[in-house]
C-alpha cells in the first residue's frame, strides 16, 4: 500500500470517531472507567501483597528445643532447613533468651538472680516463604526429635491468605467483568459506525477495495479511542491514587501498624502505568472492533 | 470480454420450488461493444449484472469477465476483480460528504493509486464529463443529470475494461438522458465495452446497436437493430 493511501485511512479513522461521536463517547467512557478501575485495582492489589509480604518478614515460628546439647541443636536445625518452605532460620540460645528476659524485666532483677537454672529454652527462629503452609510445616517440626514445642500464629496467616486469595477473586471477576462489557459496547459501536457509513462501504465494495482498505479506518478508529481513554484513564488514576495514598499518610501510625511505609508511589511506576493504560485501551478498542467487523462487513 | 454459457440462476425462497431468475442464459459480448439490455420487471436483468459483478454465482453454468471466471473465483480475487468494471447506478452512489472531485479520486485511492495520479487523472475525466468547474461543489449542489455525469466520471476513472451501467438514466430529466447516453458512446469509443441496462425503449430505438432482450429469464432476443440517431445525422 502507498504511503498516500495509508496516511488517507489513517485521517478516515479519526475523523470517523468525530462522524460517530455518540457511540464514540460511549465507548471512550466505558473504557476509561475500566481502565481507570483496573489499573486503581492493580495499584491496591500491590499494595496489599506489600503489606502481606511484610507480615510475612515478622511471622515466624518458633521451635523451642529444651536440654539439648550442641550435637542435637545442629540435629535439630538440619532437619528444620530441610523443610522445602523454610525461607530462614536464625538461632536463638536459651543465654541470649535469658539476657533479654532480664533485660526487658529490671524492676524484676532479683528475682531473677534467685533462679539457680536458667528457665529459657533454645529457639529456632523460622520465616516460611508460603504462608498458606504455616499449618503443615509447624506439624512437620513437631515431629522433630528433640523438639519440645513449636509456636506459630495461625490466626494473623490465616487472615492474610484468604484476605490475599479474595482480593485475587474479586480482582479477577471484575477485570473479566469489565473487559466483556468494554468489548461489548466497542462491538456496538462499530457496528453503528458500518450502519452510519453503508452506503460509503456499498461503493467501496463495488469499485474494487480490499477487505483491508474498507477495515482498517474502523480498526484505527477503535484503537484511537482505546489510547484516548487509556490517556485520561491514567489522569484520573494518578488523581485518586495520590489522594488515597495522601489521606492515609494523614495517620502514620495505621500505616506503622500494617506494614505500608513502602507503599508504591505513584512517580515511581508512572510511565509503566501510562503504557500500559494506553496499550490495554488500543487493545480493547481493537478488538471489539475486530469482532464487529468480522460479522458486519463481509466483502 | 464477457461470456455466459448456460447459466441458470436459482433463488431459494423459502417455498418447495424457489424462483428461477435466469435459464439456460448464453450471451457473448465483445471488446469494444456498446450493449443495451432491455426487459421488464422481474425479466432477470437485476440477476445479470449482480452475476456480471459477482455478487452472486451462478447455481449452473460459467460467467467470464474480463478474463475472470467469476463462477470459480475465489472470495479474497473479488476486489481485483471489480477493478476492471465500472459501475454506474440509477440513483448515482455518491458520497455526499465528498465533493465532486474527492468522489472522483476516492475510487482512485481504494485501487491504491499515488497521490501524483490522482491530481493529474481526476480533472482530466472532470473534463471528460465537462465537470471541471464543478469540482469543489457537494453531490447536492448538482443536478441529477450532474450527478450522473459524475458517477460515469466515477466509473471511468480508473480505466476500466468494461463499464456496466444500471439504469443511468432512470432517476434525470428525460431531456438530458440522451446527453448521458452520449457521454456514454463517446467512452464507448475510447475502447471501453458499455453495457447498458434500461427500459427505456425510446432511447434504445433511438440510439440502436447491439439490444438483449431478457423475458421471463431468458434471452428473447440478441441482435443488431438500426437507430434514429443516424437517420437525424443523415437528414
Amino acid at each position: 500500500m502507498k504511503g498516500s493511501n495509508f496516511s488517507y485511512l489513517m485521517k478516515q479513522g479519526v475523523v470517523s470517531v468525530w462522524r460517530n461521536r455518540m457511540m464514540s463517547f460511549a465507548s471512550f467512557c466505558i473504557i476509561m472507567v475500566s481502565l481507570l478501575l483496573i489499573s486503581l485495582s492493580l495499584l491496591i492489589v500491590a499494595d496489599v501483597n506489600i503489606v502481606i509480604d511484610n507480615a510475612e518478614d515478622k511471622n515466624e515460628i518458633l521451635v523451642y528445643v529444651s536440654d539439648a546439647d550442641q550435637t542435637d541443636l545442629d540435629a535439630v536445625e538440619q532437619k528444620i532447613k530441610s523443610n522445602s518452605y523454610v525461607a530462614n532460620v536464625v538461632f536463638y540460645s536459651k543465654e541470649e533468651a535469658w539476657e533479654h528476659q532480664k533485660a526487658q524485666m529490671e524492676e524484676y532483677a532479683e528475682l531473677f538472680d534467685a533462679l539457680t537454672e536458667n528457665p529459657m529454652p533454645d529457639t529456632f527462629r523460622v520465616t516460611i516463604s508460603d504462608l498458606s503452609k504455616i499449618e503443615t510445616v509447624k506439624s512437620d517440626f513437631e515431629t522433630i526429635k528433640g523438639v519440645d514445642s513449636v509456636s506459630a500464629p495461625y490466626d494473623f496467616a490465616s487472615v492474610l491468605v484468604s484476605l490475599r486469595t479474595t482480593l485475587g477473586i474479586i480482582g479477577g471477576a471484575v477485570l473479566i467483568a469489565l473487559i466483556i462489557v468494554c468489548v461489548v459496547i466497542v462491538y456496538n459501536s462499530t457496528r453503528s459506525s458500518v450502519f452510519a457509513r453503508r452506503k460509503e462501504i456499498g461503493i467501496m465494495k463495488s469499485v474494487g477495495a480490499t477487505n483491508f482498505f474498507i477495515k482498517f479506518p474502523f480498526f484505527i478508529e477503535g484503537m484511537f479511542i482505546g489510547i484516548i481513554a487509556g490517556i485520561v484513564s491514567w489522569l484520573l488514576t494518578k488523581l485518586a491514587y495520590e489522594s488515597l495514598v495522601s489521606f492515609f499518610a494523614g495517620d502514620l501510625t495505621i500505616w506503622q501498624i500494617l506494614g505500608l511505609v513502602n507503599v508504591i508511589q505513584f512517580s515511581d511506576v508512572m510511565w509503566i502505568a501510562l503504557a500500559f493504560n494506553c496499550v490495554a485501551g488500543a487493545f480493547l478498542g481493537a478488538v471489539g472492533t475486530i469482532l464487529s467487523m468480522g460479522k458486519h462487513l463481509k466483502v | 470480454m464477457v461470456e455466459l454459457k448456460n447459466v441458470d440462476v436459482h433463488y431459494k425462497d423459502g417455498g418447495k420450488n424457489g424462483v428461477d431468475a435466469l435459464h439456460n442464459v448464453n450471451i457473448r459480448i465483445n471488446d469494444g461493444e456498446f450493449v443495451f439490455i432491455v426487459g421488464n420487471s422481474g425479466a432477470g436483468k437485476s440477476t445479470l449484472l449482480k452475476l456480471l459483478t459477482r455478487e452472486i454465482v451462478p447455481t449452473s453454468g460459467r460467467v467470464f469477465v474480463n478474463g475472470y471466471n467469476l463462477s470459480k473465483m475465489k472470495r479474497k480475487k473479488i476486489p481485483y476483480f471489480r477493478r476492471s468494471v465500472g459501475m454506474i447506478f440509477q440513483d448515482f452512489r455518491l458520497i455526499p460528504d465528498l465533493t465532486v472531485y474527492e468522489n472522483v479520486a476516492f475510487v482512485l485511492r481504494v485501487i491504491d493509486k499515488s497521490n501524483k495520479y490522482i491530481r493529474q487523472r481526476v480533472p482530466y475525466v472532470l473534463n471528460l464529463v465537462k465537470l471541471n468547474d464543478k469540482a469543489k461543489f457537494k453531490p447536492t449542489q448538482l443536478s441529477g443529470g450532474e450527478q450522473q455525469r459524475v458517477a460515469i466520471a466515477r466509473a471511468f476513472a480508473s480505466d476500466p475494461g468494461l463499464i456496466i451501467a444500471d439504469e443511468p438514466t432512470g432517476n434525470i430529466d428525460p431531456a438530458l438522458s440522451y446527453d448521458i447516453v452520449e457521454l456514454l458512446k463517446d467512452i464507448n469509443k475510447c475502447g471501453t465495452t458499455i453495457i447498458m441496462v434500461t427500459h427505456e425503449h425510446d432511447l434504445v430505438q433511438y440510439f440502436g446497436g447491439r439490444i438483449i432482450n431478457l423475458s421471463n429469464g431468458s434471452v428473447a432476443f440478441d441482435d443488431y437493430i438500426g437507430g434514429e440517431e443516424g437517420e437525424d445525422e443523415g437528414e
